[in-house]
This record gives structure tokens, C-alpha cells and sequence, in this order.
């Protein structure tokens, strides 16, 4: 369980750095197809279809951060009762707490542009509590403390 | 002890943690079949709580028809296609096809005419059906899967018949699959003239429709010319066939908003280096006077796509947006309602928000209407006759372009400011984040009609409610074994 709560920690911030990139993917799409003459207007945001094909960046971000991260993080909690990483429950629900935010933020910025910045930033929190708290689950060689910790824990 | 005690622990807190989200994961998943009758609750908007119907008994919907002995005066086939075409501009496109174009043939009709059109489905798998946007068909006649027809399978077939009562800009679009269907190109123009013709303005079709991406006028790309004599007037129909709301502009001449959703504006006036707001779904009529020195004038619309009214056949500059816009809050001079909004017998809200949460088992942040998501949502419930006033907020986020069929409504205030115009009536509104409109209409058109928004992926989305009067039921279902999915 300390493995799954560590892989599952860094995913996360993996997943950080794929948002990411995945922004940055499609804006830069965007202004090259702007650059080509294209035009963006309520049509094209509320059309169904690719004007450029870097949209898939902004696909991928959506679903990463509507579904796949928040799923992640609440993985992440309930591997956290079973994984008897120190305090790992609680950095477990920091990360979940800063993704909630994250999501928010995201489905917000549209209404208030300013949150944007907010989005951005808070991002890096994620990266960062998450990979923290994959680095509490680090596997140790077993130490004289630890074979203390597991005798102590035995059953009686 | 401690270890099992641990396990156990451990184990209450994922259950306390999954247990609800396991909870309202199931409490949104969706029958394969139901009635819209059986949907949501029953908001009577402070009128009586009549008895609804519930697929037995009152009235059938399929009874609500134009006279069936009247013979027709516009008869019409459209053949059904899913397939590869090619559009007017050359582009190819997989898509839908009326007839083998998109879009499909344009409908015109004299006022008064009783048109019939026959649909014939060849090839589009999950079936078809037609609505009448912007008519206030009798309510066999609507086209909306599983609401008022079965979706129209392959190989068969389905009439419609209606008297075309009102002048004006209307579209015809698929209402099975919508979301898919219309922006794959399976819609169409019908236009309504007045009797006696009023023969003086050229007349012009401007359906504008994005096919993967490229803004197109009735399947051109770019510039559409169109001849044009100095001096004369013209009248552009705008229809907008998308999702989004479209800026309309005009450089080179002063213009008239003469007609908004195939309702006539009062006492419309000239204006000059002004935008309009043309809702997702809406149509405007713009009346253009052309210039007596021969110079041709720009029709912007949206900004990627235009039509061109030109003497010599020579396109003017195009010119930016102009920031000013054409309130039609405040356009035109007031008129007679014909009815009194002040003394409604009922009044609704329709408030849109949006949360977090399951639509039919997917997580997501899924639109609510008056705080219930779909499918959880009121059924707005009138008598015939009643005048009813609704007041549309939108808290969501997001613009809704919202569209009550088988009814027209006027806007009496937009954020607590009263309409001072012509009655501007809709059967499109753009209501944008944050706004709050006040609108009225009477319940004259007995059916069942769906109120939903006209972004048709929001639709898609959940946010789709329905309007359905006292003692008449519909027997169709939505899913079933036709398949219906009128979004």
C-alpha cells in the first residue's frame, strides 16, 4: 500500500507537469493557426470541431483535470488509510484539498480572468504537496528503528 | 488486536469516503427508458395544480394537428443522408445531407400556406427528425425524439404538417442527436413571405453554419456577392445555426433591424456603425439601403464570413466590429403585447446554475436548472390560455442561448431594466453569464414543449426542461426501441 500511495503521489505531480505542457501545447497551436489567418470567435469555441490540431492539448487538459487528477487524489486518500505513511493521511487530503481548488479555479477563470493567475500558481502547490507526500512514502532498507516500529506493531 | 482494529479503521474511512460519491453515482444513473411526463417535479408557478397526465387519459399529443382534410400548398420530400459531401464552397465534409446538400433546400412558403413535409430517412443510423425552429407548429408536429414523434429510422419515413401563420426568418434541424446532427449540417432555411408580397426589398439568405470549423453562408466560405441596385433596399435573413451567439455588422450603409426571430420589429430605426447580437438558433432580418452612388456594402457576420451586396461586383474593405451595439431592449417603439404580462396566472423561474456531480454515472460539473441537474429538473406546468411570466437567471458561468418551443415570448426587462422598444418577441434568447431576463408569453399552443438551451452540447449537458400543459400527454419515450435522444 506505501508503493501504491507513492506511485499514486507521483502521478500526480507527473500529471501537473502534462497539464502543462498540454496548455502550452495548444496555445502555441493557437496562435500559429492565428499567424495562418485563422479567426477565433464564439462559433469556433462553441463549434464541435478542431480548427487546429493542437486542440487536443486543451482536450487533454480538461479531462486530466475534470476526471483523471481529481480521481487520482481521492485514490490517493483512500490508499493513505492503508499505507501507514507518517501523516500521510493528512498530506494525502492537502493534495486533495489543492486539487478541488484547482478544478474550481479552472471552471471559474472563464467568469473571472484573474483567476487565472490564481490557477496557474496553485498548480505548482500541487506539484509540489504531491510530490512531498510521494516522498514520505519512500521505501527505507528496513533500520533498527523500523524493525522497532514493525515488532511493536505485532499482533499480541 | 491493534493491527485488526487498524484494518478496520482504515477500512470505515475509504467506505465513509466512497460510500456517498458510490451513492450518488448510482441515485444518477438513468433508465433506458422513461417518459419526459415522468421527469423532475411539477412547478405550477402559483396556478392550479391541474392533474398531468401521465401518458393515459386527457388529450394525446398525437392529436394536435393542422387540419388533416386541408390539402397542402407547399409540399416538400427531404431525403436524409449521412455521408461524405461537398459543400457549395468545394470543401468536403462528413456530415448530414437534406436531399444530398447542407445545408438542405430552403422552404419557402407564402403565410397562411399549409406546408407538408415528407422526411425520408436513407442512410443515418440513428435515426431523424425535423423541427421547426422558431415555428409555433401544433404539437404533433414539434420534431423532437421521444418528446413528440419516434426518431425517424433508416429506410423509413414521417410527415409533417403545418400552417406556416407567421411572416418571416425561420430553420428547420434535426432534434434527434442534435448536438451531432445540426453541426454535421443536417438543417435548412424556411421563410415565410407576407401576403401580399411587399415585392419592393431584394430578398437575401444568410444561413450561417461552421462545418469542422469553417464559417460558411448557405455552404460558401468567405465572401458571398450578391448583386445589388443602387438605391434599392435589401433584406438579408440572417440565421444563425450554431451554438455560439454571432456579431452582425454593416460597413458601407446604414441599416434597419426590420424582423428579430420572425417577428417584425415596431417602427424600427436607421442605424449606422452598430453591432447586433444575433442569439445561437435566432435569426434577424436586416433591411440595407444601398448606396445611390453604386458603392457595395459588407454584411459582417461573425466576423469570418459575410455577405457582399454589390452593384459592380466589387467587395468593400472589410471594417471592424463596431463597439456600439443595437439594444433591442430599447430598439423600435413600443406596440400592443396583446395580452396583459402584469396579470400572469402564472410565473416560473428558470435559474441555470451549475455543480459538481454525476449526470447519468459520468462525474463532472454538470448544469442545474433551479438548482436540480437533469434529470431532476421542473416541468413547468400551464392551462391553455394562461399568460405566463418567467424570469431566466443565469448564474452558470456560461452564456445560454435559450429557446422555448411551439411558443413565442417577449422580453419585458433585462437586469431589473424594463423594455422600452419594440416588443422585442424571441423564440432564441441569449441570455449571457450573469444576466436576468423577465419574459412573458401566452399559453396558447397546447403540447408539450421542451425549453432547453440552444448551445446544443449544454443540452446534451442536462440542461433541457420541458413545458407541458394540463391533461395532455405524450405516448413516445425517450430511449425505447426507436432510440430516441432528442439532444
Amino acid at each position: 500500500m506505501r508503493t501504491t500511495y507513492r506511485v499514486l503521489a507521483y502521478l500526480i505531480a507527473l500529471e501537473v507537469v502534462v497539464q502543462a505542457a498540454a496548455l502550452a501545447l495548444a496555445f502555441a497551436g493557437l496562435v500559429h493557426w492565428v499567424d495562418g489567418g485563422g479567426v477565433l470567435d464564439s462559433g469556433v469555441v462553441e463549434g464541435d470541431s478542431d480548427p487546429f490540431p493542437e486542440v487536443i492539448g486543451l482536450i487533454v487538459h480538461g479531462i486530466n483535470g475534470g476526471i483523471v487528477v481529481p480521481v487520482l487524489a481521492l485514490l490517493l486518500l483512500i490508499s493513505s488509510f492503508f499505507a501507514r505513511v507518517p501523516r500521510g493521511t493528512v498530506w494525502a487530503l492537502v493534495v486533495l484539498g489543492l486539487v478541488v481548488l484547482q478544478v474550481m479555479l479552472g471552471y471559474s477563470l472563464a467568469d473571472v480572468p484573474g483567476l487565472g493567475a490564481v490557477h496557474g500558481a496553485n498548480a505548482l502547490l500541487v506539484f509540489t504537496a504531491a510530490f512531498l507526500a510521494a516522498r514520505r512514502a519512500r521505501v527505507r532498507r528496513p533500520a533498527a528503528d523500523d524493525v522497532a516500529a514493525a515488532t511493536a506493531d505485532t499482533p499480541v | 488486536m491493534r493491527r485488526r482494529l487498524r484494518v478496520l479503521l482504515s477500512t470505515g474511512a475509504a467506505l465513509a469516503v466512497l460510500g456517498p460519491l458510490g451513492w450518488f453515482w448510482q441515485d444518477s444513473l438513468l433508465p433506458g427508458t422513461w417518459s419526459v411526463m415522468d421527469m423532475g417535479y411539477t412547478d405550477t408557478g402559483g396556478g392550479a395544480p391541474e392533474a398531468h397526465a401521465h401518458g393515459d387519459g386527457g388529450v394525446d399529443l398525437r392529436t394536435l394537428t393542422a387540419d388533416p382534410d386541408r390539402p397542402a400548398d407547399v409540399s416538400v420530400t427531404l431525403i436524409a443522408r449521412q455521408e461524405r459531401f461537398r459543400l457549395a464552397s468545394g470543401r468536403t465534409v462528413d456530415g448530414f445531407t437534406l436531399d444530398g446538400t447542407s445545408p438542405g433546400p430552403t422552404i419557402r412558403a407564402t403565410v397562411g400556406d399549409l406546408v407538408e413535409v415528407r422526411l425520408v430517412n436513407i442512410s443515418v443510423p440513428d435515426g431523424v427528425t425535423i423541427h421547426w425552429h422558431g415555428v409555433d407548429v401544433p404539437g404533433a408536429e414539434d420534431g423532437v425524439a421521444g418528446v413528440t414523434q419516434d426518431a425517424v429510422a433508416q429506410g423509413a419515413e414521417h410527415v409533417y404538417r403545418f400552417v406556416a401563420d407567421r411572416p418571416g426568418t425561420y430553420w428547420y434541424h434535426s432534434h434527434q442527436h442534435s448536438a451531432e446532427q445540426v453541426a454535421g449540417g443536417l438543417l435548412g432555411a424556411l421563410v415565410v413571405d407576407p401576403s401580399p408580397s411587399p415585392g419592393s426589398a431584394a430578398d437575401v439568405l444568410a444561413l450561417v453554419h461552421h462545418y469542422g470549423g469553417v464559417a460558411t453562408v448557405d455552404g460558401r466560405e468567405g465572401d458571398v456577392v450578391v448583386p445589388a441596385t443602387p438605391g434599392t433596399r435589401v433584406r438579408v435573413r440572417v440565421v444563425d445555426t450554431d451554438n455560439g451567439p454571432m456579431w452582425v455588422w454593416v460597413g458601407g450603409s446604414p441599416f434597419e433591424v426590420a424582423a428579430v426571430d420572425g417577428t417584425d420589429v415596431h417602427e424600427p430605426s436607421r442605424v449606422r456603425d452598430r453591432a447586433l447580437l444575433v442569439a445561437a438558433g435566432g435569426r434577424a432580418d436586416l433591411l440595407v439601403t444601398m448606396p445611390e452612388d453604386g458603392s457595395p456594402v459588407r454584411v459582417h457576420l461573425g466576423g469570418r464570413t459575410g455577405v457582399v451586396l454589390s452593384p459592380s461586383g466589387r467587395a468593400p474593405a472589410p471594417v471592424p466590429r463596431p463597439s456600439a451595439t443595437v439594444d433591442l431592449l430599447s430598439y423600435g417603439t413600443p406596440a400592443p403585447l396583446g395580452f396583459d404580462p402584469d396579470a400572469p396566472d402564472r410565473r416560473f423561474d428558470y435559474d441555470i446554475d451549475r455543480r459538481p456531480g454525476f449526470l447519468d454515472g459520468r462525474p463532472g460539473l454538470w448544469w442545474t436548472v433551479d438548482g436540480h441537474a437533469y434529470p431532476d429538473g421542473p416541468m413547468f406546468l400551464v392551462s391553455e390560455g394562461d399568460v405566463v411570466r418567467m424570469r431566466i437567471v443565469n448564474t452558470s458561468g456560461e452564456r445560454h442561448p435559450m429557446h422555448l418551443h411551439g411558443h413565442h415570448a417577449v422580453v419585458l426587462s433585462r437586469d431589473g431594466v424594463p423594455a422600452t422598444g419594440s416588443p422585442w418577441w424571441v423564440d432564441s434568447l441569449d441570455v449571457a453569464d450573469g444576466e436576468t431576463y423577465e419574459i412573458a408569453f401566452v399559453a396558447d399552443n397546447p403540447g408539450v414543449w421542451v425549453d432547453h438551451c440552444h448551445n446544443l452540447p449544454h443540452a446534451e449537458q442536462g440542461l433541457i426542461v420541458h413545458l407541458a400543459y394540463a391533461g395532455v400527454s405524450t405516448p413516445f419515450l425517450i430511449g425505447g426501441p426507436a432510440g430516441n435522444v432528442p439532444e
